[in-house]
């Protein structure tokens, strides 16, 4: 079977670039080795956050952040997006000092969306932070969606515009011919003109078949979900100096994160959990937020992500292949970006060229440097 | 007294105290975690303290559990009862929780029975105020002599019978028995016959109880389906069809029941191998003969390696603790197998016997596999039926995704209600087998954690020692 | 309305379920303790609101979560009274909002 655009990986990246190419004209697939969202796409914190990124990453951020807020419309589905900001608290003067060290950085780069708040302000945006908490910094814009479902609805909004899912099928072989790729899985072949890496965890094996080396690695992200608790926080809440990281849904539920990392055993697609930093997690989480005590875990889980050396991902075209793509190593952080990223892509695709500048994410930006 | 154990046993009912018998007579240090009181398991509940002046009204399949629990007491092992495991790890760390604080101990073999729980009866009205199961009927009754009067009962399956039976003999009251065993029964199970008549006492027992019901003068209606509870904010009563009429009958108490599967969040989130067991509808650890599951230092014993009855659990708790004496290279390969033989072919006996009994109260498709789309499949998060095929048409095809997309079994019963409901559902729907379909990823903790429990993790505690055990 | 069997020299203990002081008999499963008082309402269904009751009385169905001693979410079926206990049906569902205590604030001052 012959398709205009081959993705290898049915995440929110594979979903989102899908969309946009299929919505360009494009048709094609999307190969998807256990179901779309199986992975850190459907199973991540669900996090949308501008507040705190990389500046090489603020522009695509600040993007991805406008197109968020009518997403459902867009997509014409329920990624379940909420805007409730986003505050990361600080303990201490010199938490307020690294807070306005950074916004002057920021406002001379031109960006105005972090705003620095004081201690009563904070208090009357979560007023069941404990009363040693002194201020904070706060991004309007921000807020969370429901990780699988924001990637279900890129899916079916692919669909809507032709593009074709394959679930359980895995990748085994490609090949370049002329300018074309020959994609050979455990159940067909395909011929393609253009093939999109989106592999996640496993995108430093896709990238090599593509003759793209990586130094990705791969983790197991911990969370942990309480049953429903009281409202009694609606912003999404960090901290500036330690790993307090939750937000509580609208349904009353409080997702603890924090970046503590289990253990990923990816031949298996498994991951395992390390209690003792989910139990740190848990005593940061009541420290700062002394309602917490009275919460109860009902679940605890990991994902498999990708990490890149220096945290930032991969995106933009393959160097050793023609009409060779990659969109990968978002290193815990990608979901907020899968709006703009697969338009990125879908553009250069279509156009050759993006506004954007892509090269912090060149895949061969570490070729020269010792790691 | 160290807190690493040769042995370590999760549960204590037939299957976990024979294990920890067998094992503490062969030598080995035990120690058992056991999440009730008192030890019995759900079928030797309170046994040996029975708030019932004559606990024998309860039949001697319960009293005679008392001498197993009495041996259990006696016998040198550390036993840790309100002991609810909540993690095990792979490498053989069991945590639990005991008066609010995690515990720990580590196990080289461990045995684990976490038993039965009954199916979920998923019809109409069945999440209302007022709708239990039959076994918390027995479980009331075992615990705290307490009964309802004037309730229906209402399902399929030997225990449905028992309580009944039970009931009337302290003359608590029923109102009736809607049977739902669809006719046929016998002709079902009659290729299985063979293996019922290796156990005629059973089988008289099974008829004894239904003319006890009968001479009582409780209605019985027969082969009843289409139950539905009545009632908008509790029960009122139940209806349901029979001959093509449709019954309601009144009553602000129901006791549903359409027999028990293996209680499997524990198995499943060791990942242990599973497997779905056409003969008894449900998901099943993959385990040899001597429970021996997937995982090397794991077995697998009780109900919840495959309903096979307590007695049955008995002889498989010794089997298990033999192998593990075996693993141990404390029990050569020789006395491993003679003396393994008799409890092996006991348990081939009660095989066949449970064969017939599977045959004859197969839980009818429209009692496990909700048809009408308001009913609730999912009590926790409240998802119906309905809700579920939406989410299925948006392309959740697997439990999992489905959980994503509807929150269905993320509550708090962990997918315990809605598990094979969905499973079932999702074969249905594609017209797959069911072992196709798989059920939850399911993860540790096994119950609710308390967040201020989880963060005293740092300083977890060791188990406690014998004689604050015993205390 | 339930009705206990139980034998009659059982020693009691006092509880108090919905502000209520009951005597109880010692031992008692939480569950059992409410229900012979006629408290059988334990928790509220999460979304619709719609009150609940025990449903499996041995721990697998999350039916019976009540608070005990303001600590919610523990299932009445596995918890044994214990004398001096406080135990509340649970109105917690995802519409709930928290209360802010002063004396909680203060204390972190």
């Amino acid at each position: 079977m012959n398709f205009d655009a081959i993705i290898i990986g049915g995440g929110i990246h594979g979903s989102a670039t899908a969309y946009y190419l299929s919505k360009a004209g494009m048709k094609t697939l999307v190969l998807e080795k256990d179901y779309v969202g199986r992975h850190a796409s459907g199973v991540n914190a669900g996090g949308v956050r501008l507040l705190g990124r990389d500046f090489a990453e603020v522009p695509l951020s600040k993007e991805a952040m406008s197109r968020w807020q009518t997403l459902d419309d867009e997509l014409e589905g329920d990624t379940g997006f909420r805007r409730r900001s986003l505050i990361n608290i600080a303990i201490d003067d010199a938490d307020m000092s690294t807070i306005k060290t950074r916004i002057t950085k920021l406002t001379g780069l031109g960006y105005d969306h972090e705003i620095q708040i004081d201690q009563q302000e904070l208090r009357e945006r979560l007023p069941h932070a404990a009363h040693n908490c002194v201020g904070g910094v706060v991004s309007e814009q921000d807020g969370y969606a429901i990780p699988y479902k924001a990637t279900s609805a890129f899916r079916r909004a692919a669909e809507r515009f032709g593009a074709t899912f394959h679930e359980g099928e895995t990748l085994a072989n490609l090949r370049q011919i002329g300018d074309a790729w020959q994609v050979r899985t455990d159940k067909a072949s395909y011929d393609t003109g253009t093939l999109i890496n989106c592999s996640g965890a496993w995108a430093d094996k896709t990238a090599m078949m593509m003759g793209d080396n990586t130094p990705l690695s791969y983790s197991a992200p911990m969370l942990m979900i309480t049953a429903r608790m009281p409202h009694f926080a609606g912003p999404v809440v960090g901290a500036i100096s330690r790993q307090l990281s939750f937000k509580q849904f609208e349904n009353g539920t409080v997702l603890i994160g924090g970046g503590a990392k289990g253990f990923a055993d990816r031949d298996n697609n498994r991951t395992t959990l390390d209690y003792k930093k989910l139990a740190l997690a848990a005593e940061t989480t009541k420290t700062f937020f002394p309602i917490m005590k009275t919460a109860v875990i009902n679940r605890m889980w990991a994902g498999l992500e990708a990490y890149m050396p220096d945290n930032l991902p991969v995106i933009g075209a393959g160097v050793n292949a023609r009409n060779a793509y990659h969109a990968f190593g978002f290193s815990a952080h990608g979901f907020q970006l899968g709006p703009v990223v697969g338009d990125v892509l879908a553009q250069l695709i279509t156009t050759g060229k993006t506004s954007f500048d892509l090269n912090p994410f060149r895949i061969d930006r570490f070729e020269r440097k010792v790691l | 007294m160290s807190d690493i154990f040769d042995i370590v046993i999760i549960g204590a009912g037939p299957a976990g105290m024979s294990a920890a018998l067998e094992a503490a007579q062969q030598g080995a240090s035990v120690a058992v975690l056991d999440r009730k009181a008192t030890p019995g398991g759900q079928i030797y509940r309170d046994v040996t303290q029975s708030p019932l002046l004559d606990p024998s009204v309860l039949g001697s399949e319960y009293t005679e559990g008392a001498e197993l629990v009495e041996a259990f007491m006696e016998a040198d092992i550390d036993r840790h009862q309100n002991a609810d495991v909540w993690h095990i790890g792979e490498t053989g760390e069991v945590l639990y929780s005991q008066d609010n604080q995690t515990r720990r101990l580590v196990a080289r073999e461990l045995i684990i029975s976490p038993g039965a729980m009954e199916r979920p009866f998923p019809i109409e009205g069945w999440h209302l105020p007022g709708v239990m199961t039959a076994g918390s009927a027995q479980v009331m009754l075992k615990s705290d002599g307490m009964v309802k009067d004037g309730a229906i009962f209402a399902g399929t399956g030997p225990l449905l019978y028992l309580i009944v039976a039970q009931y009337l003999r302290l003359g608590v009251t029923v109102n009736a028995v809607v049977d739902t065993t669809p006719a046929g029964g016998v002709v079902r199970a009659m290729q299985y016959i063979g293996g019922a008549l290796r156990k005629p006492a059973y089988l008289i027992k099974g008829l004894m109880l239904l003319n006890e019901i009968h001479r009582a003068g409780v209605p019985i209606f027969r082969h009843a389906s289409n139950l539905s509870v009545l009632g908008e904010s509790k029960s009122v009563g139940l209806q349901f069809e029979q001959d093509g009429r449709t019954h309601s009958v009144n009553a602000d108490h129901i006791f549903l029941h359409q027999g028990v599967i293996p209680n499997l969040n524990m198995t499943r989130a060791l990942g242990i191998e599973h497997h779905w067991a056409e003969q008894q509808l449900c998901w099943t650890p993959t385990l040899d003969d001597w429970g021996q599951s997937s995982i090397p230092h794991i077995a697998v014993v009780g109900d919840a390696a495959g309903i096979q009855g307590a007695e049955a659990a008995r002889h498989a708790g010794r089997l298990a603790a033999l192998k593990a004496m075996n693993k141990l290279g404390k029990l050569s390969e020789a006395s491993l197998q003679q003396q393994s033989s008799d409890h092996l072919r006991a348990m081939k006996s009660f095989k066949a016997f449970r064969s017939f009994l599977d045959a004859y109260y197969a839980p009818t498709p429209e009692h496990r596999i909700p048809a009408a789309s308001n009913t609730l499949a999912c009590r926790c998060e409240e998802q119906t039926m309905g809700q579920l095929r939406a989410g299925f048409e948006q392309g959740a095809k697997d439990p999992n995704a489905l959980k994503a997309l509807t929150r269905c079994g993320m509550g708090p019963c962990q997918g315990r209600q809605c598990g094979h409901t969905v499973s079932e559902l999702l074969a249905v729907w594609q017209n797959k087998p069911v072992s196709d379909i798989g059920y939850y990823r399911l993860r540790s903790p096994q119950r609710l954690l308390s967040v201020d429990e989880l963060s005293q993790f740092q300083n977890i505690k060791p188990a406690k020692k014998p004689a604050e055990v015993s205390a | 309305m339930f009705r206990s069997l139980r034998k009659p020299e059982t020693q009691s203990v006092s509880i108090n379920i919905n502000g209520q002081m009951v005597q109880v008999a010692e031992g008692s499963s939480l569950w059992a303790a409410m229900a012979l008082h006629g408290e059988t309402q334990t928790r509220l269904a999460l979304v619709s609101g719609q009150q609940r009751s025990a449903y499996c009385a041995m721990g697998v169905c999350f039916e019976c979560l009540v608070e005990v001693n303001g600590v919610p979410n523990q299932q009445a079926c596995l918890t044994t009274v214990e004398e001096g206990m406080h135990v509340c049906s649970q109105d917690l569902t995802e519409q709930s909002i928290a209360a802010l205590h002063q004396k909680e604030s203060a204390d972190h001052e």
